[in-house]
């Protein structure tokens, strides 16, 4: 098995550098190296960049850049971002990340249960919020299922809740925030339009490096730093500016924004194809999530009464890499929550595979890539029928 | 052709007994025996890694693939055992142990159980069962360098009559071939060492998570004077040089320990008696047929590998067996175990007292 014959299909958990993200980062790997705080006028040249980069980054999502703060990826962003809860009530859905719920359970916390089709109910989450909630976080998109959640719709209830407390003098703030390091690339992340209080963002889904994330916050949300020293980043985030990854991550995110609509078009018509050729083969796989809400990118399947670790190891022998939600070795067989929040059954969580299709993929290698899955998924079917 | 569990760790001697046995036309089905999971500071146990490995390979093979939970009973029976005796300041063999009672025990009941004929592991070892009214005789493997009856000892007859050791026949060399030749994915997978799931080097960092240990002297077996300190006797073994930290002229071994006063007795004397014992009390002995009727054509083997050495009498008690040999033999601590072989067949053997 060769790099050359690997059909990727597991875009949603890593992506490859872009060239280009590349070029543009090599730079600040070896001449310009310096640190943007020294007082010299190479670093002060540094500083420059940096912030330009800062400013690109912010630009792509309508924001201001003194309102970007960087870290090394978007679960940093989440915590610094969930810190803006304060000691009130945090409301979030069962579908989050686990980086979203983890830091959830530090404060008290609402999790809104999702129903089957993985998309969460605005009128849950009204319903779910408190005189005492502060703070709301649901994701764009959700990673496992791909399913797109109705953020402006959400955010219209923050903000009535908002106006309400205005109207009564009550100062509690009450913000949305929102991880969005799956939807971007795919989706529209305009702050203005989702109508978002705070945005995590992260590099090393859009070809961009990994371990850089940023969280965007309105100017008037009190965050408190997860990581203290010298001060950078206005004080939320200390530690020396990963110049090199900031520029890439601008680069990463600029490609991504330009090439949006193409890819969706171009991804969502290789995910059509992709689905009907199993569907056609398979009429008792199911698909999970929702068909229309979904990332162009994504499709879930289950195979029920079939052990899908399995199907992960018989294709990656053929090269295909693909993902799994059922309790695996790769997540210490735990299965994943999501499935399990959505109400799948034990063998629909078992049988589950995750494509995620990006640019790494085309007609030829997804047709072959579906050739590949309808032959191993076959003949593990007549294996488990003659055990 | 039988229903056989294979036991498979995900490393390359259980990977390719799988093979063998399902070239042989048994009906295979693999286990994952989960023993351990957790990661400690400055130990990070690769299980998950261990169990993909094993599955990818039962995965390729076309068999079914199971995982046995057995961590309540490990830490139970094996790693509560351990402790124990290192906290009595003797040197104890945990796989010993695991085979005893987590492998050749739990792992075939369980798979009895679920529809099993026979059980087999990839250890380097030989059943016999022909011209046999009692069962089955557990024999040394083809390849002496790789035998494993030293840890087996312990296994009893009829759970040998169930079992079946499909790399007995062959070297380690051969079974490296047999998984390239194959594609099996552990082909080149590093061995591991020690103690399954903590490696020779991190017995002390192991044990430092669930003893307290107490600092004490090491004293001077010959004068008698406090040479240093050490940070618990039942990190030491009789025998030990290195980690004595009281560095300076001619080496010191390790020739005692008293728990009770928690000291330990070092010396330059590598010729010190308490170092060379020409009989040993064996404790917990363990027969798999009958107690030999005589001592004449034995051999016994204190430690995995060692040399086989000729068995000068054996004389049964009825709480303790003495062991004489030939001429004494370096440093052999309490706590471990003499296995006793007639020829190529393991007889049995007991615990050094």
């Amino acid at each position: 098995m060769s790099d050359s014959e690997i059909i990727y299909l597991d875009h949603a958990a890593a992506t490859p550098m872009d060239q280009r993200v590349m070029l543009a980062m090599q730079p600040f790997l070896s001449n310009d190296f310096y640190n943007p705080s020294s007082p010299y006028a190479p670093a002060v040249e540094i500083r420059r960049k940096l912030e330009n980069a800062r400013h690109r980054l912010a630009v792509c999502f309508g924001g201001k850049a003194d309102e970007v703060v960087i870290t090394a990826g978007a679960t940093e962003s989440i915590a610094l971002a969930m810190t803006a809860a304060q000691g009130g009530h945090v409301v979030t859905s069962a579908i989050e990340h686990e980086a979203v719920l983890a830091n959830a359970r530090q404060y008290s916390h609402t999790i809104v249960p999702v129903g089957k089709c993985g998309i969460v109910s605005v009128s849950d989450i009204a319903a779910a919020i408190t005189p005492k909630t502060t703070l709301v976080s649901i994701a764009l998109a959700n990673s496992e299922l791909g399913t797109i959640q109705p953020l402006s719709d959400i955010a219209r209830v923050v903000e009535k809740v908002r106006r309400e407390r205005l109207e009564r003098h009550d100062s509690t703030p009450i913000w949305l925030h929102t991880d969005a390091s799956q939807g971007v690339g795919q989706l529209d992340i305009s702050v203005a339009r989702l109508g978002v209080d705070m945005l995590s963002l992260n590099a090393g889904k859009i070809y961009g490096p990994k371990q850089v994330g940023l969280l965007w916050r309105r100017g008037m949300i009190c965050l408190q730093p997860v990581i203290l020293g010298g001060g950078q980043e206005m004080g939320l985030r200390s530690g020396t500016e990963n110049v090199a990854g900031v520029i890439g991550f601008a680069t990463a995110l600029e490609l991504a924004t330009a090439h949006r609509k193409s890819e969706v078009a171009r991804l969502s018509m290789l995910r059509d194809q992709l689905e009907k050729s199993l569907m056609n083969h398979f009429p008792d796989m199911t698909v999970n999530g929702n068909a229309k809400k979904r990332l162009a990118g994504h499709l879930h399947v289950s195979f029920p009464g079939i052990d899908a670790e399995r199907l992960v190891f018989m294709l990656e022998s053929k090269g295909v890499l693909v993902a799994t939600g059922s309790a695996c070795a790769a997540n210490k067989q735990t299965g994943s929550a999501t499935l399990k929040a959505i109400g799948l059954e034990e063998d629909e969580r078992n049988g589950s595979l995750r494509f995620s299709l990006g640019r790494l993929n085309d007609e030829e290698n997804s047709k072959r890539a579906a050739q590949y899955i309808v032959a191993v998924v076959s003949q593990e079917y007549e294996r488990v029928r003659h055990a | 052709m039988a229903r056989v569990f294979v036991g498979m760790s995900g490393g390359v001697d259980s990977s390719v007994a799988a093979a063998l046995l399902k070239d042989q036309g048994h009906h295979v089905v693999g286990v994952y025996m989960k023993n351990w999971s957790q990661d400690l500071p400055g130990m990070r146990c690769p299980w998950a890694e261990d169990l993909a490995d094993a599955k990818r390979v039962a995965v390729g093979l076309g068999i079914d693939f199971q995982v046995f939970d057995f961590e309540k009973e490990y830490r139970e029976k094996v790693v509560q055992y351990m402790i124990d005796e290192y906290e009595a300041g003797r040197t104890p063999n945990p796989d010993i142990m695991c085979n005893q009672e987590v492998k050749f025990k739990l792992f075939l009941e369980a798979a009895l159980e679920q529809g099993a004929e026979m059980i087999a592991t990839g250890h380097y070892a030989k059943v016999e069962r022909e011209e046999l009214a009692q069962g089955a005789r557990l024999m040394r493997a083809v390849d002496s360098e790789k035998d494993q009856t030293y840890f087996l000892y312990r296994v009893t007859a009829e759970a040998l009559t169930k079992t079946l050791f499909p790399l007995g026949e062959y070297t380690k060399q051969q079974v490296r071939e047999i998984a390239k030749e194959k594609g099996l994915f552990t082909a080149h997978k590093k061995e591991s060492m020690g103690v399954c799931f903590v490696g020779e080097v991190g017995m002390r960092e192991f044990l430092n998570q669930f003893v307290e240990a107490f600092p004490g002297d090491i004293i001077d077996k010959q004068t008698g004077k406090a040479l240093g300190r050490h940070d618990g006797a039942l990190f030491y073994t009789l025998g030990q040089r290195h980690g004595l930290d009281i560095g300076g002229g001619l080496p010191y071994y390790v020739v005692g320990k008293d728990m009770q006063a928690n000291q330990v007795f070092v010396s330059t004397n590598l010729n010190d008696a308490a170092m060379w014992p020409n009989e040993l009390s064996l404790g917990s002995v363990h027969w798999i047929h009958n107690p030999p009727q005589s001592h004449e054509n034995l051999t016994v083997r204190l430690r995995h590998r060692g040399e086989l050495l000729p068995v000068a009498n054996l004389a049964m008690g009825s709480d303790t067996t003495m062991l004489s040999l030939d001429k004494p033999e370096r440093a052999v601590a309490s706590g471990q175990s003499a296995v006793i072989y007639r020829g190529d067949e393991v007889l049995g053997g007991g615990i050094v007292v």
